[in-house]
């Protein structure tokens, strides 16, 4: 007997044996990273595995997700598009602008959004959202996995030109790509404070927490805008 | 006030809204091209928080919501599609062959090993290895048809090994067919790489040589990035694991990375290998900026090179003795 729990709005927990994260698959019949495909009554979920995912992973860590079937997305740091092809799923009758820099990843993602309508990929730098805004509409929430040294001036920088007033920033930040040698506790720190005073716009954090042990040495933030 | 968006061209007055509107025809490839050209010009963007699909509504370039994302998608994968055929460049396809010959090595090198261990219950006198043996292989099957003009013929006719049935031997014959396959592969990878580091980064295969060049660009991921690295970096690319455990904890910073392979550093002494990889790397430096900023090549930099390590190992003709105390007494507080 299959059991499926709504977490919240495209978010389900599916017991079977074990409680397994999933989303409803928007292209059925499809896997993207090698997933599960678990079908319930008519409808296919999607296995979502939070070691492969921060989002994922911040679902599981109790963060209120604030994704709707019509949300509007940026996504910075797309990669490969395996958590993209989740918020795919969630924002079913939305849209999701996946932001990425590198072509190699990119290669996969074309792919993807070749399948799934609700996808838009832009291969750029995330550190220049003037370099693809006149393409991208104003968004409900941004959502950053972009490793990268400055990655709270690059939330506030497309914050500022692309977050609704009422919208979320979802980021997750990797205490190894700001300072490899520092403790990651005290980056952690630092990094929080930046967004909430560092830079135009600036943030309230409304949530922050470790990603263990799903991720190490990441943190996961909610943060809307002050 | 002009504003730039990727379905045309906007002129609206203060309070927004739109004036006039150049739009661009609904073809895909136009746009997309459009689009790509717009991504580096800053000029005229949309002010932030600006609606773009209400104008897209407003101005008729589209009549629905569903029709503007069925366009914006259409544009955007079309745009990623141009960008991504555009970014195999040179470089890049010398990545790709310098780890197809990592690959290449590694897989010979095993396949050599299982060959030489199978092959050595028939002839274990044979005293061949890798791609000698392979060809021996090829060429008799069992060492009972190896004739008397062949000099292995004595050791093959008194060989305690074992008798080759023709099923094992068919076997083993296409297997070193394989093997011989890879180090004839790995010889055309070779040239491959020689010849495109010539036109790519001729100044690079000059200082670095054609392998230590290819392996640099390939760690440093391409030759931009090779070409704006510091030359401190340069030096010490490949010794990730080294320099890392510097950064933490107390231990000595690296002298050398892949750079260590550059003859001029590996035939060093040891105390100056770390002033020589310093002297090597500003040159590597030097020679990949060239190679990717202005092409052209510049042999004075070799022979720099060459003046400025002679001078080195002129002026250190011995292991200096601060050197050694330091060595004989190594730090043991980490910090953190």
């Amino acid at each position: 007997m299959i059991k499926v729990k709504k977490l919240s709005d495209g978010i389900f927990e599916v017991i079977k044996d074990k409680k397994q994260l999933a989303t409803k698959n928007l292209d059925p019949g499809r896997i993207v990273y090698g997933e599960k495909l678990i079908p319930v009554e008519g409808i296919e979920y999607r296995t979502w595995d939070p070691r492969r995912s921060k989002l994922g992973a911040m679902i599981l860590k109790k963060f209120n997700i604030p994704l709707k079937a019509d949300s509007k997305v940026l996504y910075l740091g797309a990669a490969s598009g395996t958590t993209v092809s989740h918020v795919s799923d969630i924002v079913s009758e939305g849209a999701v602008y996946a932001v990425e820099f590198a072509p190699r990843s990119m290669r996969d993602l074309i792919r993807l959004a070749s399948r799934r309508k609700n996808i838009y990929p832009i291969l750029a730098d995330a550190g220049k959202p003037e370099s693809y805004s006149h393409l991208v509409e104003p968004v409900d929430l941004i959502f950053q996995d972009v490793a990268q040294p400055n990655q709270a001036e690059i939330a506030a920088r497309n914050a500022a030109r692309f977050l609704k007033k009422d919208g979320n920033l979802m980021l997750s930040i990797k205490a190894r790509s700001i300072d490899t040698a520092a403790n990651p506790k005290e980056v952690f720190k630092a990094e929080v404070k930046k967004l909430k005073q560092a830079f135009e716009p600036k943030f309230e954090i409304l949530n922050a927490k470790d990603l263990k042990p799903y991720h190490e040495d990441h943190l996961g933030i909610l943060a809307k805008l002050k | 006030m002009k504003i730039n968006t990727w379905f045309g061209v906007l002129e609206t007055n203060t309070a927004g809204e739109i004036l006039e509107s150049r739009l661009l025809p609904k073809n895909i490839r136009e746009i997309a091209l459009n689009s790509l050209s717009l991504r580096d010009s800053r000029l005229n963007l949309p002010p932030e928080g600006f609606d773009l699909k209400a104008a897209a509504l407003k101005s008729g370039f589209v009549e629905s919501p569903a029709e503007y994302y069925s366009i914006l998608h259409e544009v955007a994968l079309e745009a990623a599609k141009l960008q991504v055929s555009g970014a195999l460049t040179p470089d890049q396809r010398i990545i790709q062959a310098v780890e197809a010959l990592d690959d290449i090595n590694e897989t010979s090198n095993a396949l050599s090993e299982r060959l030489s261990e199978w092959y050595g219950g028939y002839f274990p006198e044979i005293g061949l290895s890798g791609e000698d043996l392979a060809l021996f292989i090829i060429k008799y099957g069992s060492r009972e048809n190896v004739g008397p003009e062949d000099p292995l013929y004595s050791k093959a006719s008194t060989s305690m090994g074992a008798k080759l049935e023709p099923a094992d031997e068919a076997l083993l014959k296409g297997f070193a067919e394989n093997v011989r396959g890879l180090y004839e592969r790995r010889r055309q990878l070779e040239a491959y790489i020689e010849n495109s580091m010539e036109l790519v980064a001729p100044n690079l295969k000059l200082i670095a040589g054609p392998m230590l060049g290819a392996r640099l660009i390939s760690l440093a991921g391409s030759l931009e990035k090779l070409a704006e690295f510091p030359s401190s970096t340069i030096q010490v690319i490949g010794a990730n694991k080294a320099l890392f455990k510097h950064l933490r904890a107390r231990a000595p910073s690296p002298k050398h990375g892949i750079i260590y392979n550059h003859p001029l550093i590996n035939t060093a002494p040891w105390w100056v290998r770390g002033k020589i990889a310093r002297a090597v790397a500003s040159k590597i430096s030097l020679a990949a900026r060239m190679d990717f900023y202005s092409r052209g090549i510049d042999p004075s930099i070799a022979e720099k090179l060459e003046a400025k390590v002679s001078q080195i190992r002129a002026l250190n003709p011995t292991p200096s003795l601060k050197r050694q105390e330091i060595e004989a007494k190594p730090k043991k507080r980490r910090r953190r």
